[in-house]
């Protein structure tokens, strides 16, 4: 099915050979993620020191929101000051020093391909206990802050913790106008589907396009972007913690969704462009049947 | 921080995915899409999307996701149980556009995971491709997937480029002829300046599934009956894989392993159950019949060598010397340990012979200039073509040579009909 998963494969399937295995292995590589991730895999001293470095376009927005905690505590050990040029920090891993135990290691690998989850995760995690603390302190009117994350060129996520809910707003940005029809009908039916009785659990979903929500019309950025029509704004309401993961991926499902109605609709087309041709060709008039003749030598033996 | 380009290589056998300036592809998987519609697909090539629906009780009853229900790859062969497969690739060129407009769609997003939006494209084609295929794959990229630009390479002048690799290679010139033998078929290819001379193209029906058998029937023959038959055809292929290689001498190479028989009788240990297999002679007979196909062949005789002399023989005049110095080799079927030596020997040896030959009808008044014959092998041979796009697609230069989407927009998809050579601009 066309499920995408939260880690990267690419990551994981390099990575297994010389941590899980712990078999030295000569490495450069330059792996890609969504939203212009990109992760440098490379052993440049010796094969058994490896070090991965990654560059993502929000890291330095995602510091402010405790990216760093995070990485202290999950990769803690492996962490290094000297960051690669070109990255935003760098991991280093000297295979010397692995956990003994097969599974941490396995476990190890899997947090790696998963780093980009996990830094885009702070946010909502932040904004989550934020939003807990209201609910535990009963404030009538509470004044968080507006976390902006600017995750691509010209399109951001904007998170905020509120009284009963966290709202997460994703601006997306069209560059084709087909798209933007097909995002258009794509997030209407979002609100749509929630009105169906089996549904009544998903969170609320809002949509509009050109006009930002009320909650960062303030943002003096986008009183220009008001002007670009193909921006829509997405808002989530109520998230849940466990669909962090999920909705880190909701801009890629969106567009991934897109490009496959239109690869349904490119098919339906063929199948229709050769529906009419055999109309057309069944419509060519039949050639009266015309006895021709050819000049035919007959040689007569005597 | 520039994003660096995508590199697919989609193949008739296998597809190579992955990003330029990497060794290796990220990914190699079989190129084979399984899908739930199985009885509407096949000859006619397109499918009539069906509008029943057996999912009900949620959105989908309205209209079916059939058209989403699709595995690629491995995947779909480990569910080619209840689905049907289907291979969009046929003898290199595409088949079947729907089931390869789904493929892309599920490598670009599922597997590569990157946004098409944001990178270039390098895409592969067989020699003497359809221009208008070329038009199709450019209306497919550019329009389901907004990429930002697209290079549209030949498979024979990316394997040219690989070449640069190795320490042979002096200058980095794209002239050169490619032999490329993966599972199928063996291809011989000549190229001069970028450009595949098409008339002189030679196919041989010899490639890596014939040596597989040969092997098999090798072993069969001399009575190797530990084998369970149904492994037979697999142990038939490691053994090729693991203890192949081109001898030199065929009567030499058997005197010569009789007596150091310890060293080179091998044993093969059994995969599943516990069993041994004696591997001999078929070590250097299995690639043998590259050289002498009348071992296993009754109806192909010509050697390689003299296929591919006869294939240089058959190009313009002044291009000639180019080809015999720059033989390059590509695909898994020609790894074998000595391939590159004995196919040196043996061409040299028909060329050296037809200029004394031609010295000889001169009456000894003319004096030919010696030909120079060189064979490449490399250590990235068996992905030759997606490493040429990789390193391709890593140069500065890459994205001026590829035709952009405004380009697109502006001139429609006949632009794609045309892809510059490389090295042709400044």
């Amino acid at each position: 099915m066309i499920l995408l998963d939260y880690h990267n494969v690419v990551i994981e399937e390099t990575l297994t050979q010389p941590i899980v295995n712990v078999i030295p292995t000569a490495l450069d590589m330059i792996v890609v993620d969504f939203d212009s991730v990109s992760y440098h895999i490379s052993t440049s001293e010796s094969t058994s020191v490896i070090k991965f470095s990654i560059s993502m376009q929000c890291y330095k927005e995602l510091v402010q929101w405790g990216a760093q905690d995070m990485l202290q505590r999950e990769y803690g050990p492996y962490c290094v000051s000297n960051t690669e040029e070109g990255y935003d920090f760098t991991l280093e891993f000297n295979l010397q020093n692995l956990p003994e135990d097969k599974e941490q290691r396995e476990g190890l690998v899997k947090k790696l391909a998963l780093i980009k989850r996990n830094l885009l995760a702070q946010p909502f995690e932040r904004a989550f206990e934020q939003q807990a603390k209201f609910e535990e302190e009963k404030q009538t009117n509470p004044v968080s802050d507006l976390m902006q994350i600017h995750y691509r060129d010209q399109e951001a996520i904007y998170i905020q913790a509120q009284l009963d809910r966290v709202t997460v707003i994703f601006s997306t940005l069209f560059k084709e106008e087909t798209d933007r029809l097909f995002g258009k009908v794509f997030l209407q039916e979002f609100v749509d589907a929630r009105r169906r009785p089996n549904l009544q659990n998903a969170p609320q979903v809002l949509y509009s396009s050109k006009e930002p929500p009320l909650e960062i019309r303030h943002l003096p950025e986008l009183k220009n972007a008001n002007k670009n029509e193909d921006i829509g704004y997405v808002t989530f309401g109520d998230v849940r913690e466990k669909t962090i993961s999920q909705i880190q991926l909701f801009r890629d499902y969106l567009h991934y969704h897109i490009k496959c109605s239109k690869a349904y609709m490119h098919s339906r087309m063929r199948a229709r462009v050769q529906a009419f041709l055999k109309v057309l060709n069944r419509a060519k008039p039949e050639l009266p049947n015309v006895e021709k003749k050819t000049i035919t030598l007959v040689i007569l033996y005597i | 921080m520039r994003l660096p380009p995508v590199i697919m290589d989609n193949g008739t056998g296998y597809t190579k995915l992955g990003f330029a300036g990497n060794s290796e592809p990220s990914f190699v998987f079989p190129t084979v899409i399984a899908t739930r519609d199985s009885a509407n697909t096949g000859a006619s090539g397109t499918s009539a999307p069906s509008k029943t629906s057996h999912l009900s009780g949620n959105i989908a009853s309205k209209r079916g996701i059939e058209d989403l229900d699709f595995y690629i790859g491995n995947e779909a062969l480990s569910n080619s149980k209840t689905y049907g497969l289907h291979y969009p690739i046929r003898h290199g060129q595409i088949d079947n556009w729907d089931q390869m407009e789904r493929f892309w769609e599920q490598s670009i997003f599922k597997y590569l995971r990157c946004e098409p939006e944001d990178h270039y494209f390098l895409l592969t084609e067989p020699p003497l491709n359809a221009p208008e295929n070329r038009e199709q794959t450019a209306e497919i990229m550019f329009e389901s997937f907004n990429i930002q630009g697209l290079y549209i390479a030949v498979q024979a002048v990316l394997a040219l480029a690989a070449s640069w690799t190795s320490k042979k290679v002096a200058d980095k010139v794209l002239t050169g002829t490619v032999i490329d033998s993966g599972d199928g078929v063996t291809h011989v290819i000549p190229v001069a300046e970028g450009y595949v001379i098409g008339s002189s193209i030679k196919h041989i029906p010899i490639a890596g599934r014939d040596i597989t058998y040969y092997v098999q029937q090798l072993l069969r023959d001399r009575g190797e009956t530990s084998i369970p038959p149904e492994d037979s055809l697999k142990v038939a292929e490691s053994i090729k894989e693991r203890y192949s290689y081109v001898c030199q001498d065929i009567v030499k190479e058997f005197k010569k392993s009789d007596q150091e028989a310890d060293n080179f009788f091998q044993k093969y240990q059994g995969i599943h159950s516990p069993y041994e297999v004696d591997v001999g002679f078929e070590r250097f007979l299995g690639p043998e019949i590259f050289f002498n196909p009348e071992i296993a062949s009754s109806d192909f005789l010509t050697p390689l060598p003299n296929v591919v002399d006869n294939v240089i023989q058959s190009c313009p005049i002044d291009v000639r010397r180019g080809l015999y110095k720059n033989i390059v080799l590509s695909g898994g079927s020609t790894m074998f340990k000595g391939f590159d030596k004995r196919l040196h020997r043996d061409m040299k040896r028909a060329v050296d012979a037809r200029v004394k030959r031609s010295e000889e009808l001169s009456g000894g008044t003319m004096k030919a200039k010696e030909i120079d014959v060189k064979v490449i092998s490399h250590k990235k041979q068996r992905y030759a073509v997606w490493y040429g796009g990789s390193l391709l697609g890593s140069t500065p230069v890459f994205n001026s040579y590829c035709h952009t989407k405004a380009e697109y927009e502006e001139h429609g998809p006949s632009i794609c009909r045309h892809n510059r050579v490389f090295g042709s601009m400044g």
